[in-house]
């Protein structure tokens, strides 16, 4: 009996132990598997993209009035907030590429002059590797991007746009670009050249709200990403382009607050097709 | 019978002592736990926290700071005249300020416990600021941003506090040793503050729940305090009732709201949003001149900094009085007035201040009366009065 007994316990404990046998080889098979089936990544590299605000082709000089815009109004900039939304890659074969947000889904981007973190974007992810033709933006928000509560925190919540001068939905600024000017006294005058949603009346008297939001292209945006490479790529503001072609943007005439002057943010936005520009596009081998 | 193959019996020996070593592993003190604290959800507001991730919020530590918050034994003495705790300016039913009525500070000016170098207490060189909705802000604190997380400034050696990590000028929890030291307010020292409240017999069993240790440290002190000042957060004005379609406005309140996001009045590029501030710094047209000091260009040196301070938020700002870092407004009326005729023009007033060489933004006496009547929005009547902020009601040393 005792024998039998003894027999049994060590038949027992085998059975386990093959079963701890079979399991473990059987993860070590599927471990195997998942090596496997993993894909090699994409060839591609990495993607930055810098913000530069610009003067007559220089780095713009704040809280310095010595700038003359195209109206003849002595001018100096004292900060700028603003949003990129959008930034999409047309590619050679002609299919095209939106860039992916920050856990938000849609790429949109915060960008302070007073932060310099924000003067930076970095894609998470490669960018696969071969010829892109251009690249095309969009200023400021658009959609459900521009509604209240997109943004709950700070600094980007900061841009809201209050209701009575966007709507019941609200919104944001797309941009604030703060400063002074000499006006004809040559006293020195505040400016707040703000954009976003402008409200307007119809021919009955109601009220519109017209979103200013834009999309460009920007010139000479082609390049070629090749793998294991980071390229660089320095979109500038150039902040007098604001001011004229094709509209002519006096301060003396618009005064220091546009939010609620849909003709002055109209002009804005017609210039602001040349606004935007190509800096440089440099390529770094990655380390 | 099947024979078992031998291979697996040295396996499940070890597989057996492995388990017996997991288990002679096992710690026979139970692990020090603690509730974590939630903060309430709501719509609109920021969902990026500035909770340091060594100072969690619990229940624990949370009331622990409540206490400390309101002992006027935080000061390290005993002596009835001689009782400061943070509530003895920081008042809940002035939205956490002194108020310009305060029984013992003249026009809501706080001085330190007094001295032999300052008999009369000295005074702080600036008014109140409140503590409600510090969780949601990353931008620095005081009117000039100095207590900020970038901040390397250590201690106040100056006052026996030496230039130590633990005694850092990044966050909330700085407050708490500051104010013990400084002459403006407690006025006293560390180490008897933390030998008075050990002797406390209420306050080690606290301790103990909150950080697993009977042991009383400043660092404990501070850590408890700030965890109990991060879970004042205003959000029940009938404003923003309003936001959130729970309460009407008054026809006066809703042209006062539309004048107040407009251009006209343009009150909200620097009191915007639920916050009702951006917590940035502005010259807000005050002055001519400036000293740079205790102002923002006394934290960054940066010229167009001179004259700058917080834009503070105006939640409560009806019952806040009185206005600006320095005080100089002691009624709503006459803060609107100054925004309407009063700006004085210099070489560092922030852009945003439109309107300067006109002395101001214009308001007639209609519009001033609805935008103050719109202000008055602002008074979260349900944190003034919320039993979880106020003094524990076994709390028998108040002030």
């Amino acid at each position: 009996m005792k024998s039998n007994k003894k027999g049994q316990w060590i038949n027992n404990v085998s059975r386990v132990g093959s079963l701890l046998g079979v399991c473990l080889a059987m993860m070590l098979i599927v471990s195997c598997n998942d090596d496997d089936d993993d894909p090699l990544p994409p060839a591609g590299g990495k993607l930055m993209i810098r913000f530069e605000h610009h003067v007559s082709g220089q780095p713009v000089t704040f809280n310095d009035m010595k700038y003359v815009n195209a109206a003849g109004n002595p001018f100096e900039v004292t900060d700028i907030q603003w949003f990129i939304s959008d930034i999409t890659l047309h590619k050679a074969d002609g299919s095209s590429e939106v860039l992916e947000g920050d856990g938000t889904g849609d790429f949109v981007h915060y960008i302070d002059t007073g932060i310099p973190s924000t003067l930076t974007w970095e894609k998470e992810d490669t960018l696969q590797a071969g010829k892109y033709t251009g690249i095309a933006m969009t200023f400021g928000l658009k959609g459900p991007k521009n509604l209240r509560n997109y943004f709950t925190d700070p600094p980007e919540s900061d841009m809201e746009w209050p209701a009575p001068l966007g709507g019941d939905q609200g919104g944001y600024h797309y941009m604030k670009l703060n400063g002074f000017w000499l006006d004809l006294q040559q006293k020195r005058e505040a400016f707040n050249f703000h954009l976003g949603v402008g409200p307007k009346k119809d021919n009955q008297g109601n009220t519109l709200f017209v979103q200013n939001w834009f999309e460009t292209m920007l010139p000479n945006s082609s390049f070629e990403m090749e793998s294991d490479e980071t390229k660089e790529i320095v979109i500038v503001m150039n902040i007098e382009n604001w001011f004229h072609d094709p509209n002519l943007y006096d301060f003396n005439e618009v005064g220091a607050g546009i939010m609620n002057n849909q003709d002055a943010q109209q002009l804005a936005k017609e210039n602001g097709n040349n606004v935007f520009s190509i800096g440089s596009i440099k390529s770094h081998v990655q380390q | 019978m099947k024979k078992p193959s031998l291979f697996m019996i040295p396996a499940m020996i070890l597989f057996v002592v492995a388990v017996m070593v997991s288990c002679l592993n096992d710690d026979p003190d139970p692990p020090h736990t603690t509730i974590p604290y939630e903060l309430p959800v709501i719509e609109g507001f920021p969902k990026n926290l500035n909770i340091p991730e060594d100072n969690p919020l619990t229940e624990e530590g949370v009331k622990l700071g409540r206490y400390l918050f309101h002992d006027g034994r935080l000061s390290g003495r005993l002596h009835p005249d001689s009782l400061m705790s943070c509530a003895t300016c920081h008042v809940q039913e002035k939205g956490f300020e002194a108020g310009i009525d305060h029984p013992k500070f003249k026009g809501g000016q706080p001085v330190g416990i007094p001295s032999e170098e300052y008999p009369q207490g000295k005074p702080t060189p600036h008014f109140m600021l409140p503590t409600i909705n510090l969780v949601y802000n990353h931008n620095g604190y005081l009117w000039n941003g100095s207590v900020h997380e970038t901040n390397e400034e250590l201690g106040s050696p100056e006052y026996g506090v030496p230039a130590d990590p633990a005694f850092h000028r990044k966050s909330v929890e700085a407050f708490a040793w500051m104010a013990i030291v400084a002459p403006h307010e407690i006025n006293g020292d560390l180490e008897k503050t933390v030998e008075t409240i050990e002797n406390i017999p209420i306050y080690p069993p606290m301790f103990e729940a909150a950080y697993g240790s009977p042991e009383v440290s400043i660092e404990k002190i501070s850590k408890s305090i700030a965890q109990y000042v991060r879970t004042i957060v205003s959000y029940r004005s009938k404003y923003h009732q309003w936001l959130r379609g729970e309460a009407e406005l008054t026809p006066a309140e809703q042209r006062g709201y539309d004048l107040f996001f407009s251009e006209t009045a343009d009150c909200f590029h620097c009191h915007s949003g639920v916050l009702l501030t951006t917590n940035q710094f502005y010259n807000n047209a005050k002055d001519s001149v400036f000293d740079g000091i205790g102002d923002r260009y006394s934290v960054t040196k940066k010229p167009w900094d001179l004259g700058a301070f917080r834009a503070p938020s105006l939640i409560n700002c009806e019952i806040t009085a009185p206005y600006m870092h320095d005080g100089r407004f002691k009624t709503l009326e006459e803060v609107v007035d100054f925004y309407s005729e009063g700006l004085v023009s210099s070489d560092y007033v922030h852009p945003l201040m439109k309107g300067v060489s006109k002395g101001g933004v214009r308001l007639d006496p209609q519009e001033k009366s609805d935008l103050i009547a719109f202000l008055k929005t602002f008074t979260d009547h349900a944190l003034l009065e919320d039993p979880a902020y106020s003094k524990p009601s076994d709390l028998h040393f108040d002030r």
